[in-house]
């Protein structure tokens, strides 16, 4: 699992590449946790290069989404691949967290 | 120099010229230490067996067994192979040095020595022996609990299975050390209807354990019979919200009619559950819309999907440990896998079926181990 970070007009991108499960998800968990303790408000996560996702992996993205919420931000997740988004799908998170086709389009969303 | 941690260590000097062995002794003296003492390898064996010192001081050239079989006999030996070995000697080649930790020493000092260089080192080394030690007991307590919890959830789990007419059932549970919490559960209702639920709690493994616990409370103490499963999933959610963060429970909940083989569906991010009809010899996942998974936010209303079963049908709930179990490839074994196992032979019963399926499972892993709770819940109608 590899994440990287960048921050453009505002707005928090997190790459994630590789997997996310079990063994990779308290990396992730922490990584996230320190994008947070900045005041941001709006985040941006970029699956595209994301293999697997598992529901370790979720309760990491849902632990973003609660908090953005909780502090009026913004959040979108970006280019799934299909096995992602079928998770997405059958989990019933997609309806609870907005995700979008491309980078662009999420920063439509949430700009 | 003296460390009021060292206090209840002791050292094993091992020495076999007398000279030497009392400037070492003075040297080590202020460090705190209890010291003992040997003058030849066999008594350096014994006393290392029988006091367990923290760590053992140990030159190579001596009479009899000398320092390199001395220290691999240690090694050898479970009862002090954990004894950090630091060897003394006048031997300053490279190889000689890289002998001795290639023996399993963990330093090499040169003589002749600087005692404040010596004590030093023993002081580091103490201290290392010492933090290892501490991790290895608190990961022992750490492990004994996770047992502890492990006996716990497995209490909670239904004694037996129900006999019911024209239904034939089966489980298969299996926690892992990294426990997630599986859940599977049985209501009996009026006029022959069941209630099979099989949940699974994500999160670390004391919280996944409380929520495991708790979704079995609230699951039997839910105040009417839970013949709607819509129903019953909703008020699951609203109790389970107040103290599930970030943590989540996804479940199955189906309620079965078992005069007319009538099932009605619903699903919080849990997979929907897999049915084999006989008439066709072929097995589906059962798609069902669903809601996301409990103690996130509140449902506006949970989708309940009806389904209806033959003779010689099969119906399995599972969690995603069986189709997330990975490969020694990092492959997943995945729904397809499960689908061909459900379509079995006919005669097994669903025991049967059930052990040839975590068969297949774990032959698929190759041996690598579990990383999640793994339930299967098997039903077949007669």
């Amino acid at each position: 699992m590899e994440i990287s970070q960048k921050e453009k007009n505002g707005i928090v991108f997190l790459s994630f590449k590789g997997r996310l499960d079990g063994k990779s998800a308290l990396e992730a968990e922490q990584a996230v946790k320190n994008i947070l303790e900045n005041e941001n408000t709006r985040l941006l996560f970029d699956l595209e290069l994301l293999e697997y996702l598992s529901s370790a992996g979720l309760r990491v993205i849902l632990g973003a989404a609660k908090e953005m919420k909780c502090r009026d931000g913004k959040f979108v997740l970006c280019s799934l691949n299909a096995y992602v988004k079928e998770v997405f799908e059958v989990s019933g998170f997609g309806t609870i967290i907005p995700i979008a086709e491309s980078v662009e389009a999420g920063i439509k969303e949430i700009a | 120099m003296s460390d009021d941690n060292n206090e209840n260590e002791a050292l094993l000097l091992v020495d076999d010229n007398p000279t030497n062995l009392q400037v070492l002794y003075q040297t080590l003296e202020t460090t705190g230490c209890k010291l003992l003492v040997a003058k030849n390898g066999e008594t350096a064996l014994a006393i290392a067996q029988k006091a367990s010192p923290d760590l053992i001081l140990l030159d190579i050239m001596m009479p009899g067994i000398d320092g390199f079989e001395v220290c691999r006999r240690l090694k050898d030996n479970p009862d002090t192979a954990n004894i950090p070995v630091i060897f003394l000697s006048a031997l300053t080649e490279t190889k000689d040095k890289v002998q001795g930790l290639q023996l399993g020493a963990v330093d090499y000092v040169s003589k002749p020595f600087q005692p404040d260089e010596v004590i030093a080192r023993v002081n580091t080394h103490l201290t290392i022996h010492r933090l290892k030690r501490e991790v290895e007991q608190k990961k022992d307590a750490l492990e004994d609990e996770l047992e502890a919890a492990s006996d716990v959830q497995r209490r909670l789990l239904p004694k037996k299975l129900p006999e019911i007419a024209g239904l034939k059932l089966a489980v298969h549970y299996e926690t892992s050390l990294y426990a997630g919490g599986d859940y599977y559960d049985i209501a009996k209702m009026a006029d022959n209807r069941w209630g099979f639920l099989v949940a699974d709690a994500e999160g670390h493994s004391a919280p996944a354990a409380v929520m495991m616990a708790m979704t079995c409370a609230l699951f039997r103490s839910y105040p009417k019979p839970p013949t709607e499963p819509g129903e019953l999933l909703y008020f699951l959610n609203q109790h389970l919200c107040k103290v599930a963060d970030p943590s989540f429970v996804t479940a199955l909940y189906i309620v079965y009619d078992a005069n007319h083989h009538r099932l009605k569906i619903a699903r919080a991010g849990h997979p929907p559950p897999m049915i084999y009809r006989s008439a066709e010899k072929k097995a589906i996942e059962y798609k069902c819309g669903g809601v996301f998974p409990l103690g996130i936010d509140s449902y506006e209303q949970v989708p309940v999907t009806e389904a209806e079963l033959q003779p010689g049908d099969r119906l399995l709930s599972y969690t995603d440990g069986i189709t997330e179990r990975f490969s020694i490839d990092g492959e997943t074994y995945g729904e397809e896998r499960l689908l061909q196992q459900l379509e079995g032979d006919e005669n097994l019963e669903p025991q049967e079926l059930l052990t040839a399926i975590m068969k297949d499972v774990d032959d698929f892993a190759n041996g690598r181990p579990a990383d999640d709770d793994q339930a299967l819940f098997l039903a077949i109608v007669e």
